[in-house]
This record gives structure tokens, sequence and C-alpha cells, in this order.
């Protein structure tokens, strides 16, 4: 702080004391500044007052009047900045506050769990059911119903893992008779059939709800599912699908269309670009494959999408004529379309995970980066 | 399914770059998997290197066998672009249209002699003779090939997968000298008959089996490879081309069964084209000629017992709106269709409006057309799924309840997470070895990817002790996990939900109170779950193989067992190599047992009490051997109607405590929802509860 100027005015005094007050953080500066100041020898106001000793008594008095009330202020100002200072100092009772609390212990909901709950409750706000089939199926129902008899060469995109002593099915030992087993109509299913095979997709779930139910139908079905892949960066023998069914008068490929954008707009964020490509499965037709854009170059091409500035993320079309006949449904007064999904492909794109078996291995250096 | 981009240019006039091709293509059906530049050779003709060259690998789907072929691909190119479709010379020439006898070849008068025994099987047969200088084939032609991912072996050999490339259909050069016999016959083999196929293994066949023989045995596998024995050689000077047509569930079903795929069974499984072998056959022989490997001799022979008439499908134009949701010009559908290859033709208009549609006849290469929807994909694909608009389906009825599990496994997972455990999700299939420990009946697969996915977990336990062996491993030593999912045993599924908790039950903390995690850790996150299914279990001591004997428990409900805690036993944690850490504490529950239990009054709200309770301590000395329970059971049946609440609220041996014994104090609540209790009345219930503690449970008051 630079030595006080005797020779300025009281007025121009008090706003340099004020800008030098502003800078006090300390009680010990705050009593140095007040002595500098107001102090009974070398002070400003003593200085001043002696500058003052040759001055004409007018001169003397208006500014004698001055450089008191500047004294006043001074004190009033210090006296306020001390009782502040005071009242950030510790008192014997305090803590310190930047020790680590006592964090309560949280779970961190698994990232597949975050994708099926927000799969389910974009759907659920959209009417759909949500259901949960069996993962130990019979033939016919996951083959078979989906147009897909033995021997067909699209069995082979689906390698299945089979049981070696077929079961008996089972009612499934749900609470409260729901509504899923309700049986509206005189069912249409076959006799039960042996299970003896893991269901490779939840669209086993489409036929044994139509079976049971007329339509309209509105439903999506998550759940896991198995086929005979090694596991690898992408691959895993077990996974998650959703799947989803739409059936009544008029349903059209445009809604399928609607339906996708609005789902990748909840999944990927707002605006979200999707494209058809025509593709083929045996219980859709037409078929196509649902592309959307690259989240990481929106579409210019980068090694995330291969520089096709597209990314797969699931299956879908219109359900065949073949499907709703096995179920007993008339071909020519409905229409419907169906998509199926995996999660984990979902989780892969939408958080970067560079390899799926993490989704698998429940480490909490993961699973923790996820949260609720 | 490789394809060189100049090979397609033959057949269809190509506006565009191969790579913008491939683009074009990928939204049409034609899945583009690869792009490779491709240095033609030069040569003279036509052939010559074509700047730009490129090899285009399309990911061509199972319903289209036709697009396994360079003409299927050109079809479809043609029909994007708008462009004509150029088939000339032989490629679309039928035997009847062209001469196979070369000009300068000696005829041979004997007609070859085919018979197909199996007509189910092989529904038509072209054989051809020829005379031949077998030698390499010429470098446009081995190019290409390589291009297409096709190893050039010989002239001979090298024609037939030249028309396999190009036309899609597979054919195949006997040896007509090492033939017992100039005929050929189409049947099925005999039970132990073997043959030697091209890839030197010696196949033993079954009577499932199609295969060509001669006179005396079979030359090949039908559809499927031809045998080493009737092989094309340096020596050879005769041979016998095939061009056949092979029953798609037969040989799809003998590939399997012989685990041999090849480039002619991939095509037959999903569908040959019934008229092609005619062609085929041309289309080689004028090869031969082409490249001077040799000449026909004598006319080819077709045998073709029952041609199946042709396929109409009528298509309605509403039809196409109606399921596509996008109006597309009547125009645009004949012009696909047409270009396609169907036959398109107005159906009767009616009188003063335009007709309903159209009858569209199925070219005999698209085996994947029989119905309405499927000309509807081809008008919709090409016409371009990127003209869908965006609309939702009409709700028409109210939407149906959700699977009930969801919800109440929604609840648990909240409750869990809430308690500090992180989720965690294991396979349903595990090793044999972890699975016996927890289920005496397990559900094993058939054809398991490996020993460590053998069998159907019993329980979710084992998937969790590996996790929890990941973690220590990865230096986190404090694990809490559950998982909630499907347990399989023989009688069906059953939903569960698992715990284990290792480690700190209390983290480390500046201010001290670091805890081990113990029973009753894991027994209060139990007694919590069940609180919130509004259900009240007996815990009862159980011996389980995979719990640590006095540390494991039953959890009863209305005598029914629904789940088991304690801490896992060492059997458990050596055979997973759970490296060194401390005790594990598990649980398990049925969850869908759990459920089922809870009474159905737990949604009643119960009015708060108007009148407040009264609390009294007792503090006695009792046996050790004897379980809070049975005190809780003496003070209940002692007490008055008006006792709410017993809590333990500690519990202490030593220095004042006599040997065996043990110092319980308990915590009574009394409260009447009518009136305010009075000292009198609390003090007269303690008094009886205190003298039957110490008449029923041997108890001195401290």
């Amino acid at each position: 702080m630079t030595a006080i100027d005797p020779t300025i005015g009281p007025d121009r005094a008090r706003d340099v004391f004020h800008a030098e007050l502003a800078l006090v953080r300390t009680d010990a500066e705050l009593q140095a500044l007040r002595t500098r100041w107001i102090g009974r020898k070398g002070s400003w106001v003593a200085a001043f007052m002696d500058s003052l000793a040759t001055a004409t008594p007018d001169l003397k008095r208006s500014l004698g009047k001055s450089a008191n009330e500047l004294k006043k202020a001074v004190e009033a100002a210090v006296a306020e900045r001390e009782s502040a200072i005071a009242a950030t100092r510790h008192p014997a009772h305090a803590v310190d506050v930047t020790l680590p609390g006592r964090t309560p212990a949280l779970g961190f909901r698994h990232p597949l769990s975050l994708i099926r709950d927000e799969v389910n409750m974009i759907f659920t706000r959209l009417g759909y059911q949500v259901l949960e089939g069996p993962e130990i199926e019979d033939d016919y129902h996951n083959f078979e119903a989906l147009n897909m008899p033995d021997e067909h060469p699209a069995r082979d995109m689906q390698d299945t893992l089979y049981l070696q002593v077929p079961q008996v099915p089972q009612v499934p030992q749900v609470p409260q008779v729901p509504q899923v087993l309700q049986v509206r109509h005189a069912p249409r299913a076959k006799a039960p059939q042996p299970l003896t095979l893991l269901r490779t997709h939840t669209s086993a779930m489409q036929i044994r709800h139509m079976e049971q139910h007329d339509p309209p139908v509105r439903l999506v079905a998550i759940g896991p599912v198995y086929r005979r892949d090694n596991l690898d960066l992408t691959h895993t023998p077990m996974f998650h699908q959703v799947e989803g069914l739409v059936v009544g008068k008029g349903i059209t490929l445009a809604d399928l269309k609607g339906t996708l954008t609005s789902m990748a707009a909840a999944l990927f964020g707002e605006g979200t670009v999707i494209r058809f490509r025509p593709s083929f499965f045996p219980y859709t037709e037409p078929s196509a494959e649902v592309d959307i854009q690259c989240l990481r170059c929106k579409g210019v091409g980068c090694p995330m999408c291969k520089r096709t500035g597209w990314l797969e993320i699931l299956g879908s079309g219109m359900v065949h004529p073949a499907v709703f006949e096995a179920v007993g449904y008339d071909a020519g007064e409905v229409t419907g379309f169906a998509f199926g999904m995996g999660v984990e492909r979902v989780a892969l794109l939408k958080w970067g995970v560079e390899d799926i078996r993490l989704f698998y291995e429940n480490d909490l250096r993961f699973l923790e980066q996820f949260g609720l | 399914m490789k394809v060189l981009y100049s090979w397609l240019r033959e057949f269809v006039d190509v506006p565009e770059s191969a790579e913008a091709i491939g683009r074009r293509l990928s939204v049409r059906g034609l899945a583009l998997e690869g792009l490779d530049p491709f240095d033609s050779p030069a040569s003279p003709g036509s052939l010559g290197a074509v700047p730009g060259d490129a090899v285009l690998d399309f990911d061509v789907t199972a319903n289209r066998p036709d697009c396994l072929s360079i003409i299927g691909i050109a079809r479809e190119i043609a029909t994007v672009y708008g462009v004509p479709l150029r088939i000339a010379g032989s490629v679309g020439r039928n035997l009847s249209s062209g001469g196979t006898a070369g000009a300068d070849a000696p005829a041979d008068d004997t007609p070859l002699p085919i018979t197909i025994e199996e007509p189910d099987l092989c529904a038509r047969y072209v054989g051809a003779r020829a005379n031949v200088h077998v030698g390499p084939s010429p470098a446009w032609m081995q190019a290409r090939l390589t291009a297409c991912g096709v190893r050039p072996i010989s002239n001979i050999v090298d024609i037939t997968n030249y028309v396999l490339i190009e036309m899609g259909h597979p054919m195949h050069a006997f040896d007509l000298d090492r033939l017992a016999g100039p005929g050929i016959r189409v049947r099925r083999a005999k039970t132990g008959e073997t043959v030697k196929t091209l890839d030197g293994k010696s196949r033993v066949l079954t009577p499932d089996t199609l295969v060509i023989a001669d006179a005396d045995r079979a030359q090949a596998i039908g559809g499927v490879m031809g045998g080493a024995d009737s092989e094309v050689s340096q020596a050879t000077r005769r041979i016998v081309f095939e061009a056949a047509w092979f029953n798609p569930s037969s040989v799809r079903a003998t590939s399997k069964r012989l685990a041999l795929r090849t480039e002619a069974s991939m095509r037959f499984e999903r569908g040959a084209d019934l008229t092609a072998p005619a062609r085929a056959i041309a289309r080689a022989c004028e090869l031969l000629e082409t490249i001077g490997a040799g000449h026909a001799t004598g006319a080819a022979v077709d045998i073709y017992p029952r041609p199946p008439a042709a396929i109409d499908v009528t298509l309605e134009r509403r039809g196409v709106s109606g399921l596509l949701g996008m109006e597309v010009p009547d125009a645009h559908v004949v012009r696909i269709l047409t270009s396609l290859g169907f036959g398109v033709t107005d159906l009767a208009p009616h009188a003063g409006g335009p007709s309903d549609g159209w009858r569209v006849a199925v070219p005999s290469w698209r085996v994947d057309i029989h119905r309405p929807v499927d000309l509807i994909e081809e008008v919709g694909r090409h016409h371009g799924f990127e003209h869908l608009p965006a609309t939702f389906p009409g709700v028409q009825q109210a939407p149906a309840a959700s699977d009930p599990r969801i919800a109440r496994d929604r609840r648990v997972r909240d409750a869990l997470l809430g308690m500090g455990f992180s989720e965690a999700i294991t396979f349903g299939f595990i090793e044999a070895s972890a699975a016996a420990m927890f289920g005496a009946r397990l559900v094993a697969l058939a054809n398991p990817l490996s020993e460590n996915f053998a069998v159907m977990r019993p329980s979710l336990l084992p998937g969790l002790v590996d996790a929890v062996s990941h973690n220590r491993r990865h230096s986190r030593p404090d694990v809490r996990l559950f998982e909630i999912g499907t347990r399989f045993s023989p009688e069906g599924e059953t939903r569960g939900v698992a715990l284990a908790w290792t480690g700190l039950a209390t983290p480390d903390h500046w201010s001290g109170s670091r805890r081990a995690v113990d029973f009753f850790d894991i027994k209060g996150v139990v007694e919590q779950l069940a609180a919130q299914a509004a259900i009240v279990p007996a815990f009862v001591d159980t011996d389980t193989p995979y719990l640590v004997g006095g540390r494991a428990a039953a959890v009863h409900v209305n005598g029914r067992v629904i789940g088991l805690l304690g801490e896992l036993a060492n059997e458990v944690t050596n055979a997973r190599n759970l490296p060194e850490g401390g005790a594990v504490y598990v649980a398990e529950l049925n969850l869908d047992v759990l459920t089922a239990l809870a009474p159905a009054e737990v949604l009643r709200a119960v009015p708060l009490p108007k009148y407040p309770s009264v609390v009294r301590d007792v503090s006695i000395l009792v046996d050790d051997a004897l379980s809070a329970e049975s005190v809780r059971g003496t003070i209940q049946a002692a007490a008055p109607a008006t006792l709410a609440h017993v809590q333990e609220f500690d519990r202490y041996q030593g220095k004042g405590v006599p040997d065996g014994k043990v110092s319980l104090s308990l915590r009574l609540t009394f409260q009447t929802p009518d009136r305010t209790l009075t000292d009198d009345e609390v003090q007269a219930g303690m008094q009886g509860i205190i003298a039957a503690l110490v008449r029923d449970a041997n108890a001195v008051q401290r």
C-alpha cells in the first residue's frame, strides 16, 4: 500500500480509503489500515490537520469539519468490517467442513437394466403392455409358427441351444393370474409341445400372446435370449432383446417408422435420424433393418460406423401372413408390425462401450459409472 | 457375394462408380459389406482393364438365391437406376435356340443316357458331352474368378465356376472316361455306400442322400459336391457337363449331415431356378468354344419330367398403400416389377373406373415370391423406404395390463439399490460343477457352447459368487451385489432374487466405525425385503451344502420355505477360486412365491394412532442357548393385548454375567387405539411378563 498523500482533500481521501478497505481480509490488516488513516500520529488525518495550520480560519473550519466526518466514517467502516471478520472465525463447536461426509451406501442399476426400464417406459407411454415370457421354449413357438419350418435356411441365422432332456411345459408360477395368461377366447394354441430349446428371440412371445388374445395387440416383450455365439467383443451367447408387436386394422409400415423414430429419439436423443434398409426375416414381409445416424460423426463417416454414417440397431417389418395364419388371425382383416432390438447393442452405442463382455463381468468399477 | 464391377457392367450400363452403386443398393435390399479396388489384367477384346474396377461384396439375404450371381445383382441395379438389363448371347439362350455341338466336332450319335430315379429330389437334369483339351483358362477368366473369390483350377472347372458366378446356377463336370459306362443315374445312395468327394474325404452315405451315379457307383453327391474319382484332370479328354435342379430341403439336410457347405449347396438349399439348367449348359458350351478349351459333341440331353405351372399373383392397388402407408404411383409399380422380370398385366377395369390392380407373373428365379405381400415388398423397397411417412398406429382399445412381475421386480430392485446393492446380470447357463452344489436336478444343454455354459442355473448364487470373485481380483474387496433373474429346474422356471455381501458393512471413515459384514447384515436386508412385501418370515436354522453350518437360515413363510441366507461355505469359495477376502454372506429368495404370499390388504392405509404409546425396558439374564425367538414368544404369550412391539436392544456376555448366561435387554411398546394407557395397567402388564420370563425362561431380572 502506498503512503497516504496528505495533500488530497477529504472527498478524494474517502474514495481511496474505501478502495483499500475492500482489499482487507484479516483483522491485522484492518487495524493497520485504521492506524494509517486515523491514528494519532503519522496518519492521514493527523497529517491533514497539520497541513491546515497555515490555512485561513474559514477554510480551517470547513476542511476540519470534513476531515472529522471522514474520521467518523472510517471508524464506522472499520467497526463494521471488524464484526464481519469476527463472524467468519470458527467458534469452539465448529467442524472442518472440508472433511468427507459419511456417504450412505447406494447401489447402481445395471446399464442393461437402465435401457430395459427406459424402453419399458417409452412403450408404456405409447399404450403398449409389457410382457415377459418363458426362456425355455418349444420349437413350434420359436420357429415353426414364425414361418421357419424345419430345414428352413433362415434357421442358420440363429444357431440354437437345445436341452438334453425335453421339459414338460408348465404354466408359469406367476402370481395373481395375470392378464398375460387370461384367455379371451378358445385358445388356438396347438397342444403343448415338449420344451426343447432356449429361445433364440423374444418373437416366441408374439405367438404365445396372439394364440391367447384377439386383436388388436400392442405389446413389447423384454428378456434374455440365447444363441450359440462365441464370446467376443460384440457377441455373447446370452443377450437381451426387446420385441415389439402391434396388430390391428390398417397398421402400416409407415406406422412402424413413426414408432421407431419416436423410440430412437427417446433412447438416443431428440432428432435422432433413422433409416429403413430392406432386409429379410421369415416372419415379416416387407422386412427392414433399421439404422440410426452415427451418434459420433452424425453421418459423415467414422470408425464407429465403419465409415457408412449409420449404425444398425434393429430388425423389423410387417408381420408375415403365415404368422397370422399360425395363430388363427385373419390376414385379410388385420395387419401388424413387429421389431426386435438387442438391448446390449443399444447400450454399446449409447454409452460408447467397446466390449460387450463388460455387461456380464459385473465389475463395480464399470457398474458405478451408470448411476441410479 | 463378391461381384466384379466390370463384370456387372457387361449386363447393365451402370452410370455410376462402384462405391455409389454399393451405397444405393444398400438401401434397396443388398447391403454392401465390403468394397475393394481391383486391377483387371489388360486383355484383348471387350474384357480389358476398366478404370475404377472394384470388387463389391454384398450381403445377400437367404430369400434371394437369384442374387447369388452377377446377373441377379445386375438386375437389381438396372431396376434401381431405371436402365435396361442387357442379357446377350448364350447367357440368356436356351438349348433349343442355340447349337451346342461345335461345327468341327464329330457328332456323337447316341444320346447321353440319363435316368432320374428320384424326381422329387431332382426335378431336372441336363447333361452335355464335350471333347476337351484341359489346361489353364485364359487370364481374364482367372482374374474374374479370383476377384469373386473362386480359385482358378483348370479351364473346364473354371467354366463351370464362371457360369456359377455369372448365372448363379451350380454346374459340375465329370471325366466321361472315368465313369463306368456313359449312363448317368440320379438315385438315392445305398446304405453304407461311400464316395470320395473332391475335398479328398471319403464319405459314408445313407439312403437320405441323393447321388449322381454311373452304372456301378456314386460319383457325386447331388447338389453338394462332385466325386474325386471322376474329377477332371490333365489327362481328361471327354467330359459331361451337368446342370441340374435339386430339392432345397434334401440338399440342406445332406449338407448338414455331412457338415459340407459348398457354393452349390448354398444355392440349391435356398432354391435354384428351374429354367436355368438348360441355359447354364448352353453358356458352358459356348465358353468352351470361346476360350478354345474344346467342343460339345452331340445334343445336350434335358430330362425334365414335370415342369411346374408358372405362378401368378394378384396384386391389389389398395393392398400396396394399405400395407406400406404410402402411395406408390401405378407407373412406378409397373416399372419396378417389370424391370425385376415380373410379367405385369392390368386386371379387368371396372366400368368407369380403373382396375383393382394387376396380375403378376412370377419369373422362375424368384423362388421367394408367393403372395401379394411379397410383391408389395418389391414395390416398397424399390420405390424407397425413405419415402415412408412417420405415422402412428391408432389406439383401438384401452391398453392391457403389463406382466405383474415387472412392477414387482422393479420394487425389489429399487429397495436393494437403496440398501447399497448394485445390480448384476449374469448368464443363464453356468458350469455343471458350479451348479451341482446348488441343485441336484439340473437342466443340461445338449449342445453347449463350452463346459462353462453347460447347464441352466438352478440358483442365481453361482453367478454372483463369480462376480464377487471378479471384483476381488480387481481390488474391490467390498462388494454388495444382487441379481433378479430366472432359475431353472426340470419342473420349470422361477424368478428369484439373490444377494451377495462381502467386505465392510460400514465403509472406512476418518471417524472410525469400520465393521465387516456379518450374518445380521444380510438378515436385515432379507427382513426389509419381506417387510416391503408385507410378510413376516420366520428364520429357522438349516443345513445346506453351500452355507456354513450354524450361520445358515431358511426363510419360512406360513410353513413354506421361500429362501435361504447365510455365510457361503468354504467348499464353494474354494471351488470357485475366490481370492482371500473374508466371509461372503449370501441370500436367495423365490420372488414368485414371495409376491404370491403378500396379503392383498397390504395396500390399505392404517389410521395413525391418536393416543401416545408407553415404552418400558427390561433387562434379564437367561441361558445363552435360549433363542431370542423363544424369549420373545414367552413375552408375547404373557403380555396383555396392548403390547404392540418387542425389540431386543442389547445383548451382552462377559464381565458381570455368569458363564453360560447372557444379559438381554428388551424394549416393550404398549399401545391401544382407543385411549391413553395408564401407568398402572402398563405396570401390571410388565409384572405379568416378568413373572412369565422367570417361570418359563428361567430368567433373572437385572
